[in-house]
């Protein structure tokens, strides 16, 4: 690794980083290992654009593509792109029925019918449990008719249902709501298929079975995004506390299985005036207890009960009691109420997300437009000022020093602005420098201000603007590309010379001084 | 500062035996062993006919308990003892201990045998070790521990304050409450129980037979103060430290990923840097003196016609037009220091010709 260090001892890890960047772009390594691959001439994006890739097709097809890796964020590709995509779907003559089946599911006329039809269900139920009682004979043809509606509405259910299965049998199992959807319709049919086989229709079960008729009105979550987003929040924040809940039940076992030993002479008294005597008989019991004293409730006088006994300890039983109200219901109730109160903040802030990504764009945008007008007043300002040239004389040696690394990163600059005059990028910007040579000191003033603006300017807005989804493309001649890394290189070495220097300045000032 | 030990093989063979998923299961299957032969031990039916496996199951459970701890305690005898967990696992043991060496020293029916077998629950906390979210959890809420702790104390000195003021209006006299209010413990029940708003309309009832002044502006006073004021408070403090706490946690976490990335991105460097610098001293034909040198033929390929398109930020336009603005920045600050620099140099300049000849000729000595 001696012989990779040409430019003195410095070791900069930027420099280093843009030479690497140069041996990717041309992948030189490969070529200097003899496999000599031509650097890829091509982009992805040439290859999807149609017009492009009938030239492509035409010209020379072993040509390279270069394939760039980018986080972009894409829009939502729907399944039903997916299987427009797919070989057998393009080549076959009629279109398969799951397409058809997507397509009804997403027109918005079915999915209000299918709203319109979960209310009516709601009010016929209504209507048929108010009518259930009554045996008036003129009401008989409405009862007639709401049963025939009740039926018809679970019909187009499960037809919305097999529709779902059409379209996609094994995605309708991985959503959440459409598994919800389908346990309700099956929950409320069951008991209508169980009377058409013929059971008898008087017990108990069956009439509780037909209550579930009501949960079709659940179904109703399902549709509106509002009510969405609140179940998904309120899931995700109990999810979030889920090793609260495993603790908490943790310690209900303690507290459960270790009452029903401590409290066992209690349980085993012969008193008769005990009022919560089978409260500690057994583990269930127990955890019932336990769950009772959990929610502050009556635990005095449970404790007091405790006491008629004499064989029980009272300061065991005492301790017991007060540390599991502490840890219990204080502790662990504030515990959660804590934990909601900050899953709910961040979950908010994620459903901002998108907002606050377009704002970064906007910003990233305007910053853009700003660095080019500046650029474009920079460019006016220096031709005007090259005429009258800042004639300061530099006799000393730290002077003449600095100025010869000045037309090295003159020259850079004079390239790379030559260069990028031929770009045929989207912005069409004319970087006019001729002559690069110091500020007059007028627009010293306006540099300063900015100075401090500026630094903290680019810093908000850099990130912005990494991100931004560029459609622009850059078209680099390869020389100058290469020419281009190799000069940024330098430069960074140059800079790193130039700071050096500047301190030694310092330095002999500062023992100048001393004297 | 440890120093190396003699049998550092063995040490991390054990090691990895600790850290190893099988034994993990087996520690977490004794643990819930142990728990469910407690919840057994409850059915005085199942004990009694089960009564040899249950002893022999927990005497298995004790001994895989002990191997743990000698095995951890071997693997960092002096570490061990300052974590936490570490020590809850030694508390259990102690506690597991209780019930056979009570039943030598004291004999079958020990009376406060149930108490002992109460104890053998806490056994399960030790699930907790093995779950990474519970641990996180304890941390971030432990956190707030402190100022937890600061609450409790001032509530309880509050009740200090009422307890003795309820115990001498309310139970010193004949006609007083004596179950209530007789002795400070009591007291301090009773007031446990105002705070907790729960049953405190029959005690209000009590102090209201027996027709005292100010029975009900005492009770409502505390009932404010304590319930309302400080358990709110308490909730209040929670909330605004779990929340620190995790938003520390987080960015911790995040800032560790950083971390790994750079380190990986660093590694790429190296192997690039590493496989040019092997191509450079490979090349037997020229000896090349330098990267730009090796690389000059292949730039003599490079065609201007040619063209590159990329879409990366280094070498996009934006990019180039904001470095250019910097760097010019950066010249202009720097111009300007180096004026500075040379009025400083001309006015010490002009200082020195004020001074003696001697010293004269010495800093200029030191200028030159």
């Amino acid at each position: 690794m001696a012989t990779y260090h040409e430019e003195g001892s410095m070791h900069l890890p930027r420099a280093d980083a843009i030479r690497s960047r140069l041996i990717d772009t041309f992948s030189l390594i490969e070529h200097l290992q003899g496999l000599s691959q031509a650097v890829p001439r091509h982009t992805i994006r040439e290859l999807l654009d149609p017009s492009h890739q009938k030239k492509l097709m035409l010209g020379d097809q072993h040509q390279l593509v270069r394939l760039s890796i980018k986080p972009r964020h894409t829009e939502q590709i729907t399944p039903a792109r997916r299987l427009l995509s797919r070989l057998p779907v393009r080549c076959s003559q009629t279109p398969p029925l799951s397409l058809w089946a997507g397509w009804v599911l997403e027109r918005p006329i079915f999915t209000y019918f299918i709203i319109f039809l979960i209310f009516l269900n709601t009010i016929v139920l209504m209507v048929e449990i108010e009518l259930q009682e009554s045996t008036n004979q003129k009401l008989l043809p409405l009862k007639l008719t709401l049963e025939v509606a009740a039926w018809f509405i679970l019909l187009i259910f499960l037809l919305e249902i097999l529709l779902m299965w059409i379209s996609n049998f094994f995605l309708f199992w991985t959503n959440a709501w459409n598994v919800f959807d389908f346990v309700v319709t099956m929950l409320s049919l069951f008991p209508e298929v169980v009377v058409l086989v013929g059971v008898n229709g008087q017990s108990v079960w069956l009439q509780l079975l037909r209550i579930c008729r009501v949960l079709r009105s659940l179904k109703l979550f399902a549709r509106f995004r509002q009510i969405r987003v609140i179940i998904l929040a309120l899931v995700r924040a109990l999810k979030t506390m889920t090793p609260l809940f495993m603790l908490l039940l943790m310690f209900f076992y303690i507290f459960g299985v270790a009452g029903v030993y401590f409290f066992e002479s209690y349980t085993r008294s012969n008193r008769q005036d005990l009022m919560f005597h089978m409260y500690f008989l057994d583990i269930p019991n127990s955890l019932v207890t336990v769950f009772i004293l959990f929610t502050l409730d009556h635990w005095y006088a449970l404790l007091q009960d405790v006491w008629k006994v004499p064989e029980v300890s009272r300061t065991f039983s005492s301790i017991y009691v007060v540390l599991w109200l502490l840890l219990g219901s204080i502790l662990f109730r504030n515990i959660m109420v804590a934990l909601m109160v900050t899953n709910f903040q961040s979950i908010r802030t994620e459903l901002n997300e998108e907002m606050t990504y377009l704002e970064v764009q906007h910003k990233a945008d305007i910053f853009k437009r700003q660095i080019i007008q500046r650029r474009q007043y920079q460019s006016r300002d220096a031709l005007r000022s090259s005429q009258s040239k800042n004639d300061t004389s530099e006799p000393s040696n730290l002077e003449k020093e600095s100025v010869d690394l000045e037309p090295e990163g003159d020259e850079i600059k004079q390239n790379i602005t030559k260069h990028t005059s031929m770009v045929s990028s989207k912005e069409k910007e004319s970087f006019h420098f001729s002559e690069f040579s110091y500020y007059s000191s007028d627009s010293k003033d306006f540099e300063n201000i900015d100075m401090l603006d500026w630094e903290t300017h680019v810093h908000q807005n850099l990130p912005g603007l990494m991100e931004m989804d560029r459609e622009e493309r850059v078209v680099w001649p390869r020389d100058s590309l290469f020419r281009y890394f190799e000069l940024l290189e330098k430069l960074q070495y140059n800079l790193e010379e130039r700071k050096q220097l500047q301190e030694f300045a310092v330095r002999a000032l500062m023992n100048f001084e001393d004297k | 500062m440890q120093k190396a030990r003699n049998d550092h093989e063995f040490q991390a063979f054990i090691q990895r035996v600790i850290e190893s998923p099988v034994f993990v299961m087996l520690m977490i299957s004794a643990i819930s062993m142990n728990a469910i032969i407690v919840v057994l031990w409850t059915y005085p039916d199942v004990r009694n006919a089960l009564f040899r496996l249950f002893e022999i199951a927990q005497i298995i459970v004790l001994a895989s308990y002990l191997l743990e701890f000698f095995m951890k305690v071997y693997v960092n005898p002096i570490g061990y003892w300052k974590q936490g967990y570490n020590l809850l696992d030694v508390f259990i043991i102690i506690i597991s201990m209780f019930p056979y060496s009570f039943f030598v020293i004291k004999g079958m029916h020990y009376s406060y045998l149930n108490i002992i077998n109460g104890l053998q629950t806490l056994c399960i906390l030790k699930l907790i070790v093995y779950s990474r979210a519970i641990r996180t959890l304890i941390t971030s809420v432990g956190q707030t521990a402190k100022i937890v702790a600061s609450v409790i104390i001032l509530l309880f000195l509050l009740m200090f304050i009422f307890a003795i003021l309820g115990f001498y209006l309310f139970g010193t006299s004949e006609m007083g409450d004596q179950d209530n209010w007789g002795n400070l413990a009591v007291a301090f029940f009773t007031l446990f129980s105002l705070a907790t708003v729960d049953g405190w309309t029959d005690l209000q009832q009590e102090l209201d037979k027996r027709e005292f002044v100010f029975s009900r502006i005492f009770t409502v006073t505390f009932i404010v103060l304590a319930s309302f004021i400080f358990l709110s408070m308490l909730v209040g403090v929670m909330i605004i430290h779990t929340e620190d706490s995790i938003k520390k946690f987080e960015r911790e976490l995040k800032l560790e990923r950083h971390q790994n990335r750079v380190e990986e991105k660093q590694v790429i460097l190296k192997r690039q840097q590493e496989e040019v610098s092997y191509l450079m001293q490979t090349q037997q034909n020229v000896n090349y003196k330098s990267f730009s040198d090796l690389v000059e033929s292949f730039k003599k390929t490079l065609n201007h016609t040619d063209p590159i398109v990329l879409d990366d930020f280094g070498t996009s336009l934006p990019f180039i037009s904001i470095y250019l603005s910097t760097l010019d920045n950066q010249d202009t600050t720097i111009y300007k220091l180096q004026e500075l620099y040379y009025e400083i140099v001309h006015v010490l300049n002009l200082m020195l010709e004020d001074m003696p000849q001697k010293q004269q000729s010495q800093s200029f000595d030191e200028v030159a």
